[in-house]
């Protein structure tokens, strides 16, 4: 944060502000350029900021505000037919995304009033295009682009007021795009170079302040000041709204025009997260939120500029427009998350381009599972023709109906599909009881007013489901705190594998609740003052937070002080705290010091291996409505895996490879298969695969006289019975074995090297080649390993007779 | 023990009044011990300090092991003061009077329900702390002494976890701060820090620094340490002459590799002008005699003071005093007494003491529940408390062996190679390597016609089974020469697998 950049200087000749300034006096001219005083917003910023606090409150407010400022709406707001050609050459192509998964998501859904309402009028509309990029009002938008989003509250004063595409200088109050200007770091005022008492020639490096900052009186006003402010200060004092555009889309409406759309991903701005506004903010700092609206082109104003702090640093000569992101900020949990890489990455990840087949989609299915929950506030955001509402999809529910995809996929594709891993189950079978407990415990601790901090230890082997059933009661309850059954809390997940060292899960936590990093030090004395001495982060932090530590066993330190101070905040007064850990072992608390076993407390929940009925069930529960696999062949599977570990994982990887299998049996074979199923054949295969171990199948593929030196090496160890021989001793053996049979003795050296070539894979233990004969040879496996490798082998069937 | 009779006027007066006799042994001896201590540690330059370690010995935490074993494992003094105490609870057994005071509770009603489990969480410091009278009245004592003739001096403060040494240290600041106010003298700067929370050992005299010298200017060129020397080997101006007591909490972490902060730390305090009170508190019993051994030369050892683990009565009394601002009897008082009994046995762990009564209560929430639930028009019972059968349920939660249980839910392969690692720990060889074992287990394997898995998949079996705490792996670079050795005992597995009757054969 200390690198910030140091006075940006406000070159308004730049050429890349002059296609703003075009496209902006062309959007104006249908509006009546007024000049009306603005509307007092001092409600506004407050019912925005409440969205996140008490989303009961809200709903309920929905439908009494709603009729009133809708019907201004349309009055002001009638159907402006706009100039709007799109560049469709290259990318009028329909969008698709990979299949994603639809979460469980589907029936948290909050009742909303006028959901109903929305989803009969959406009915209606029958076709959608997905663009990449729309010229609108000549300037092109994209999709990743960020821009000025209205809000709907004000939206008819923004209308009638113009918007100063430049700033004035606060000194002589005219905007002259010729001279330099300097920005204050403090207040973010322009000025101009030559109108500083004394005039200034250059921008100067480092931190510059204002005359007016330094006497901390603000600069004076004038009349027009007021009713002039630039974008940038309407949207830091919550008037407007930032948003990077996710999708855009053309939609036709009932009386035959077409309106442009786009799904809108918000920015927030520091007063609207749950610890307000801090220190460490920038001026012009924005989070990313997870959350999202559709809303239609005409409420966007213009791009802005959100960089990420590498390129924000670099952006010193950018005008005013540009901002600063670098956490994302979680509307529901309420914390905070760094994003990686702020540059399109991480959305454009699941959405693909699916080549120009298909431009226009029916999408009526896909209609509704978008307006499924329309809670959000923002979603009433800007110009809405006809006062029409939309609602706002949740994060990692985005859902594109299967026949949109243009190629079908066979009943085996689709189970190699729900069958993968990384593919979360609908719904978590033989876990219930478990799910249960977690629930209980989180509820009866964060359900009590004063919330008294408390500790769960959660052990299991692995894959069987711990962390998925802690994550979707952690999701169920989010439902409920959306619903207002709940207090909101604080929810922040760590996994101790990810840490760079057991310390930084310090600075990893403080981050998360505040949005701010420090190092790990730092990071501990504040969160002992938050958690130990009940001081508050934020401004409201009187949420209590929820903790979940996965594979816990690697915080374990030296000392172990690190677990120490984990597991001691819960026992403080104040704290709010409850922590639940999850980890491998078993008798984790046992092995600790005595002191941090007696803070964990005895709550411990065990996740026990599945039996196979449980992974027949698992599996059958992934599998439903797909009719690929024979019942036998999953209990095949299932009791195999059960037999040796219970892994649920391992079940699902060898029904996903048994379908590969079957699915490459049929293709080979098309006419012959009686079924199109999966059989115990290929579940057999499946299990030969993962459970064969690699050295058989290396031991398999080595070259002949490699399988005639190991033939060798068995024989030797069964006519001596010591495992250790000598190169010298099993070279007489090849030449003998070579003799008998009538192949070629390669020679010694060819030999020696063969004899490293194995040590090289580790089939043989042996020395290095330098002692030649003397060279030491041991086999690294069991010999029984090596006679079932070689045994049926075409190229030399008489080398069984030495196994 | 004056203490100790004082508080008794609190209404479960007749709980401690029927059985005085019995107590009053053990009590006597405990008094003699202290004493004893005390005078010991008084003149700790002589007497070794050996000679004190036996007497506590008995508080050092031990091992929960399975449950067949438990009998043993209790110590030798609380088990004959079970075996005493039952026999008196046979022929009068107590009655309640509180019951009858107080009103009925309700465990239906969530407002109650959340008073009875604030008042057991943990973190909800009670007014006064019971049962700890004695040794808070030591180590006032002391701090009083030193504030007194101001001079210095070092306190160890010692007892296992969960025995209330960091919450009684709270209490003797205040009441310290509290005297000196009516004493007239200067308030003692105090500086309380838990050890874990510093980031370097060293941290802890930046710390106190920071505390004595608010407004001073820093001087760069030394250490914190250096300057604290300096400032306490110094004759000071009247102005400056405040004591400082210092709280050092989980002092263990103080120990670097060449103890030089521990052994700084105490010698502040046999600095000629040093006004520095330090109380260190850990579980260690020996920790100052281990790690200081050249203190004792400059005859300035710490002060110990032993915090003991809890004795039943002790639980009991804890947990009545925590309920009784309760306006109503959420527990049966013989079912508070079995808690407290198992868990003196066990550890004399009042955290877990809590742990177990707030288990029990979750226990009658959900049958409460359910029984809503059933049958919403049925004869409710009319006293609804947590009684014997939930605090046995609790109990059992806590301190049984899952053992048996996670044996016999294993997947068949894991519990072969369990079997087989039985079989082969039977003689006298304590431990073998993968490799032996796999051979065992092939063994079996090939006897009962079953496939056996592979090498590798046996040995991530066997981390599995490490992991759950049935074997012991030793690191080892390669796989295959890993040492195993089995963690629960051969006795454990034959029952367990007893059940089964596929390896009912291979255990012969």
């Amino acid at each position: 944060m200390a690198a910030t950049p140091s006075s940006k200087a406000k070159t308004f000749q730049s050429p890349n502000k002059t296609p703003t300034n075009m496209y902006r006096k062309s959007y104006l001219s249908p509006s009546s350029t007024s000049l009306t005083p603005q509307t007092p917003e001092t409600l506004t910023p407050l019912r925005r900021s409440s969205r996140h606090v008490s989303r009961k409150i809200d709903l309920g407010n929905d439908p009494i505000d709603l009729p009133g400022r809708e019907s201004i709406q349309e009055i002001n707001l009638t159907p402006r037919k706009r100039t709007t050609d799109v560049v469709a050459e290259t990318l009028t192509t329909p969008k698709t995304k990979k299949k994603k998964k639809i979460d469980v998501e589907a029936s948290f859904s909050p009742i909303s009033p006028n959901r109903s309402e929305t989803i009969t009028k959406k009915k209606k509309k029958k076709k959608r295009v997905y663009y990449n990029k729309v010229e609108f009002d000549e300037t092109e938008f994209e999709i990743g682009d960020h821009v000025y989003v209205k809000r709907r509250e004000d939206a008819n004063s923004d209308e009638e007021e113009e918007d100063p595409e430049i700033e004035d200088c606060q000194i002589c109050f005219k905007s002259d795009t010729n001279i330099i200007m300097i920005e204050c770091d403090d207040c973010l005022g322009g000025f101009h170079l030559n109108c500083l008492k004394p005039p200034l020639t250059d921008v100067p490096k480092g931190d510059w302040i204002c005359q007016f900052c330094v006497v901390h009186k603000p600069p004076p006003l004038q009349g027009k000041k007021l009713a002039k402010r630039t974008m940038r200060e309407k949207l830091l004092s919550g008037d407007l709204w930032a948003a990077r555009i996710e999708k855009l889309w053309k939609q036709e409406v009932v009386d035959g025009g077409c309106v442009y759309w786009i799904r809108a991903r918000w920015y927030i701005i520091p007063e609207e997260t749950v610890s307000g506004r801090q220190r460490h903010n920038l001026k012009r700092e924005l989070y990313l939120t997870n959350d999202f609206a559709d809303i239609e082109m005409e409420c966007v104003l213009r791009h802005c500029f959100v960089k990420c702090p590498m390129e924000f640093s670099k952006a010193s000569n950018d005008g005013d427009d540009v901002f600063l992101c670098e956490y994302e900020y979680d509307v529901h949990c309420h914390s905070f998350k760094r994003l990686a890489q702020l540059v399109d990455g991480d959305s454009d990840s699941d959405q693909e381009w699916n080549g120009g087949k298909e431009k226009e989609i029916d999408s009526d299915d896909e209609e509704e599972s978008v307006c499924a929950d329309s809670k959000s506030k923002r979603g009433l955001t800007g110009v809405n023709t006809k006062g029409r509402i939309f609602g706002v999809e949740k994060v990692g529910t985005k859902r594109i109906p299967e026949h949109v995809r243009c190629y079908k996929k066979n009943e085996l594709e689709k189970a190699k599909a729900t069958l993968l891993l990384a593919t979360r189950p609908k719904s978590l079978p033989c876990r219930s009881k478990e799910m249960e407990e977690i629930t209980a415990f989180i509820k009866g601790s964060i359900l009590d007013d004063q919330c008294l901090g408390r500790c769960m230890y959660i052990h299991g082997v692995p894959g069987t489901g711990k962390t998925i059933s802690v994550l979707s009661v952690m999701k169920n309850l989010k439902a409920e705190v959306e619903a207002g059954s709940v207090s909101p809390y604080c929810f922040v997940e760590i996994n101790g594998l990810k840490l760079a060292s057991p310390e930084n899960i310090y600075s990893v936590i403080y981050e998360a609740l505040s949005g701010h990093h420090v190092g790990w030090k730092k990071a501990l004395l504040f969160l002992n003052e938050r958690f130990a001495e009940g001081k508050r982060i934020g401004k409201e932090n009187e949420k209590p937070c929820i903790l979940l530590i996965d594979e816990l066993d690697l915080l374990v330190t030296r000392n172990q002080s690190v677990l120490y101070n984990i597991l001691d905040w819960p026992t403080k007064p104040n704290s709010r705290l409850v922590v639940l850990g999850i980890a491998n072992t078993m008798d984790l608390p046992e092995k600790l010091l005595p002191r941090i076993s007696s803070r964990m407390g005895i709550q411990r929940l065990c996740f026990g291996p599945y039996n196979h009925m449980q992974l027949q069930e698992i599996i059958s529960t992934r599998l439903k409505g797909i009719n690929a696999f024979e019942k036998t062949a999953i209990e095949f599977a299932s009791r195999k895996v059960a037999a040796v570990s219970g892994d649920a994982r391992r079940a699902l990887e060898i029904c996903r490879r048994a379908a590969e299998v079957a699915d490459y049996r049929l293709k080979n074979n098309n006419k012959t298969a009686k079924s199109q199923l999966v059989i115990m054949a290929d579940v057999e295969v499946a299990i030969q695969e993962m459970f064969q171990a690699p050295h058989i199948q290396v031991m398999k593929s080595v070259s002949k006289l490699s399988k005639i030196f190991l033939t060798a090496m068995v024989h030797e160890l069964y006519k001596t019975g010591i495992a250790e021989t000598s190169f010298d001793r099993v070279a007489t053996t090849v030449s003998s074995l070579c003799l008998t049979h009538g192949e070629a003795f390669p020679g010694w050296d060819i030999l020696l090297k063969i004899g490293c070539d194995l040590g090289e894979c580790k089939i043989v233990l042996c020395e290095p080649g330098e002692k030649h004969r003397l060279q030491k040879l041991q086999l690294n496996f069991p010999s029984d390993d090596v006679a079932f490798a070689l045994k049926d082998n075409k190229d030399f069937p008489w080398l069984a007779n030495y196994l | 023990m004056p203490a100790i009779a004082g508080p008794s006027s609190s209404p479960q007066k007749h709980v401690v009044g029927s059985r005085s006799e019995s107590i009053g042994g053990v009590r006597s001896a405990e008094v003699n011990t202290s004493r004893k201590r005390k005078l010991r540690s008084d003149s700790a330059a002589e007497v070794s300090a050996t000679v004190v370690l036996p007497v506590n010995s008995i508080s050092t935490p031990m091992k929960w092991k399975s449950p067949r074993r438990c009998a043993v494992s209790i110590p030798k003094t609380s088990d004959e003061e079970i075996k005493e105490d039952s026999n008196e609870k046979l022929e009068n057994p107590v009655i309640s009077v509180c019951l009858e005071v107080k009103s009925k509770w309700n465990p239906k009603d969530d407002e109650q329900m959340k008073a009875v489990k604030e008042a057991l969480h943990v973190s909800k410091a009670p007014s006064t702390v019971v049962c700890r009278e004695d040794e808070q009245r030591r180590v006032f004592e002391f701090v009083k002494g030193c504030m007194e003739q101001k001079k210095a001096g070092s306190l160890y403060i010692c007892g296992c976890p969960g025995t209330g040494k960091s919450l009684s240290m709270e209490k003797v600041r205040l009441q310290a701060e509290e005297w000196a106010k009516q004493a007239g003298l200067h308030c003692p700067e105090t500086v309380s820090v838990n050890c874990t929370s510093l980031t370097k050992s060293t941290d802890i005299f930046s710390k106190i620094l920071g505390n004595y010298e608010s407004g001073k200017k820093a001087n760069g060129s030394f250490s914190p340490l250096q300057q604290l020397q300096r400032l306490f080997s110094q004759k000071q101006q009247q102005s400056r002459s405040k004591m400082m007591l210092i709280i050092a909490d989980e002092m263990d972490y103080l120990i670097t590799r060449d103890r030089g902060v521990l052994h700084e730390l105490f010698m502040l305090t046999t600095l000629p002008f040093s006004r520095c009170i330090l109380i260190g508190v850990a579980n260690a019993i020996d920790l100052a005699d281990r790690f200081l051994p050249k203190l004792k030369s400059l005859n300035c050892k710490p002060l110990v003071v032993t915090f003991r683990a809890y004795s039943k009565d002790q639980i009991l009394r804890i947990l009545q005093e925590r309920l009784v601002a309760l306006p109503f009897v959420a527990f049966q008082s013989n079912a508070l007494e079995i808690c407290a009994r198992k868990v003196s046995a066990a550890s004399g762990d009042m955290r877990k003491a809590l742990c177990v009564c707030r288990s029990a209560l979750e226990i009658l929430e959900i049958e409460v529940r359910g029984s809503i639930d059933q049958e919403p028009k049925g004869p409710v019972p009319e006293c609804q408390v947590v009684k014997m059968d939930h605090m046995i349920a609790a109990l059992s939660k806590t301190f049984k062996s899952p053992i048996v249980d996670t044996i016999q839910s294993l997947p068949q392969h894991q519990q072969i190679i369990v079997c087989s690692a039985a079989k082969a720990f039977r003689g006298s060889k304590k431990d073998r390597t993968i490799a032996e074992l796999n051979k065992l287990y092939l063994e079996i394997c090939k006897s009962s016609m079953i496939t056996p898995a592979g090498i590798t998949e046996f040995s991530n079996m066997c981390t599995v089974l490490n992991d759950q705490g049935i074997l012991k792996l030793s690191h080892a670079r390669d796989d295959k020469l890993k040492r195993v050795s089995l963690r629960v005992d051969e006795a454990d597995i034959t029952f367990a697998l007893k059940e089964i009757r596929f390896f009912r054969n291979c255990l012969l």
